[in-house]
């Protein structure tokens, strides 16, 4: 009997704790539910918009002295100043779970020179586009009149990020390999596990060349164009609330200025 | 040019988070892992069948599902329950689940994963003692519970030595899986290089450190082997 009871009462503890596990152990702040809060004023009541960022010259890379820099993180904080919230910025190891990332509430924003693409349009709500961009095709150095076209790269093997607009273009090509992350594109060409790879030219700029790893890569063409958005969570208040700032910020040359500096250009 | 140094110092500070979850993981799973093996022993049969289907589930998919699932799981469902404008009150109970803190999520999933996998090596260890020697305990007088933690548990210990070893040194690996979660952790230390500097020799050097460690474990758990060598059986 009362190894009976003992069983029971160990298959209820066992039951509560993976409940528990499950339920992030009851963290019971109800807002009893009925309350419709929106999304700008549970950020602005927490105080703090978390920005989900990979670290990527130039729109958010460590200062020399270990602070965050670069083009977006100077918009961010001007942005989250004028919305009267502290810019809190997280660095997201996998660009692939940024729309669980935002669904979940971890982070508020993703806010790093993310391509507007109709594929992200559906699972997240997209500010206007701020900043132009391109993807790139980059390769060895001494293959680089081989490869300089779209056509040329046709049934080479190619490296991209996974969900990336580099991925976009070439879709539908026989070889291609989807990586995490566009630094790990170029270790794979690099490497010689692929031939070339198809990434930001911002990022090609800061990546390849002289005193890097990759001093032997360089980038032949330039393949579309295609515009930076700031991803809110979907159908968010916040995502027009920045769009109000950001308009306001152009008006008034703040972002020319950042844009000069980071030698980037802006949508107009 | 990135100073030697400096990569060293961080790839430091990575090694001590994996150190951090490899240390809280073993602290929570080797007691979890016996009591679930003592579920599925247990002669309450739904207890039994009930412990046999979890393990199931923890065996039977990947700890990096099982992460992702656990860190953003609460907060998905609670998005999904808000936005169903649903008056039940369960749902609307799950509604203000929140995500935990990354680092949590870390340890209740290699905790939940490791211990497990643990339970069934303890199963094992515990079943494979000869029934004689409980009836041997029993005709000597001693209870259940006095057979078992005086004669059978330090045979167990070290029947289980080899096999536990096994999968603690897989654990030292395991914690760069925190990664996928954001969780900082010592692959990710040297990956960063590569994205800041473009230099690639960190993440290799973070190699270093694990068979270091692993080193020091391999030592320590043959020295435990030869210790309790005077168990003959």
């Amino acid at each position: 009997m009362k190894k009976k009871i003992l069983a029971i009462v160990m298959s209820v503890v066992l039951v509560f704790g993976i409940v528990c596990a499950f339920t992030a152990c009851g963290d019971d702040k109800q807002d009893d539910g009925q309350k419709i809060v929106s999304d700008m004023e549970y950020i602005k009541e927490k105080g703090t918009m978390v920005i989900g960022i990979t670290e990527y010259a130039p729109m958010n890379f460590k200062a020399e002295d270990g602070s965050w820099t670069g083009f977006d993180t100077e918009f961010a904080e001007a942005v989250c100043e004028k919305l009267g919230v502290k810019a809190e910025f997280f660095v997201l190891s996998d660009w692939d779970q940024k729309v669980n990332e935002l669904n979940s509430k971890a982070i508020d924003v993703v806010w790093n020179g993310m391509t507007i693409t109709d594929e992200l349009k559906q699972s997240m709500s997209i500010t206007d586009p701020y900043v132009v961009n391109a993807q790139v095709i980059v390769c060895k150095a001494e293959n680089a009149e081989k490869y300089n076209s779209l056509d040329a790269i046709k049934d080479a093997k190619i490296a991209v990020e996974t969900g990336s607009a580099g991925e976009d273009c070439v879709e539908g090509f026989a070889n291609v390999t989807a990586v995490a992350a566009q630094s790990d594109a170029l270790l794979e060409v690099e490497s010689g596990a692929a031939d070339v790879c198809v990434i930001d030219i911002t990022m090609a700029n800061a990546m390849t060349g002289k005193g890097t790893s990759y001093a032997d890569l360089t980038k032949t063409a330039s393949l579309n164009e295609e515009q930076y958005g700031i991803g809110c969570r979907k159908d968010s208040d916040t995502c027009d609330e920045i769009n109000k700032v950001i308009d306001e910020l152009m008006a008034d040359g703040t972002l020319d200025k950042l844009a000069d500096k980071y030698e980037l250009t802006l949508v107009k | 040019m990135v100073v030697v140094s400096e990569v060293f110092k961080s790839l430091f500070e990575g090694f001590g988070v994996s150190l951090e979850i490899f240390a809280l993981t073993l602290l929570f799973a080797i007691p979890l892992g016996l009591v679930i093996s003592f579920g599925s022993m247990s002669k309450f049969k739904p207890l039994k069948y009930f412990v046999k289907f979890i393990v199931w589930i923890i065996r039977g998919t990947p700890l990096m599902l099982q992460l992702i699932i656990i860190f953003y799981g609460p907060g998905l469902l609670a998005t999904w329950a808000a936005n169903s404008g649903s008056a039940n009150p369960a749902i609307l109970w799950m509604s203000s689940w929140q995500v935990m803190d990354r680092f949590l999520a870390v340890i209740v999933s290699f905790v939940i994963n490791y211990a497990c996998y643990f339970s069934e090596i303890f199963r094992g260890g515990i079943e494979g003692i000869p029934k004689g020697q409980y009836e041997a305990g029993q005709v000597l007088g001693m209870t259940k519970t006095q057979t078992f933690f005086k004669v059978v548990l330090m045979q167990v210990v070290k029947r289980i030595i080899p096999p536990m070893s096994n999968e603690i040194i897989t654990l030292v690996k395991d914690t760069s899986l925190a990664r996928v979660i954001s969780v900082y952790e010592l692959i990710w230390a040297g990956q960063t290089f590569i994205k800041s500097s473009g230099i690639l020799w960190p993440l290799l050097a973070t190699g270093i450190f694990y068979l270091a460690f692993n080193g020091i474990l391999t030592i320590v758990f043959g020295k435990i082997e030869k210790k309790l060598d005077y168990y003959k059986n």
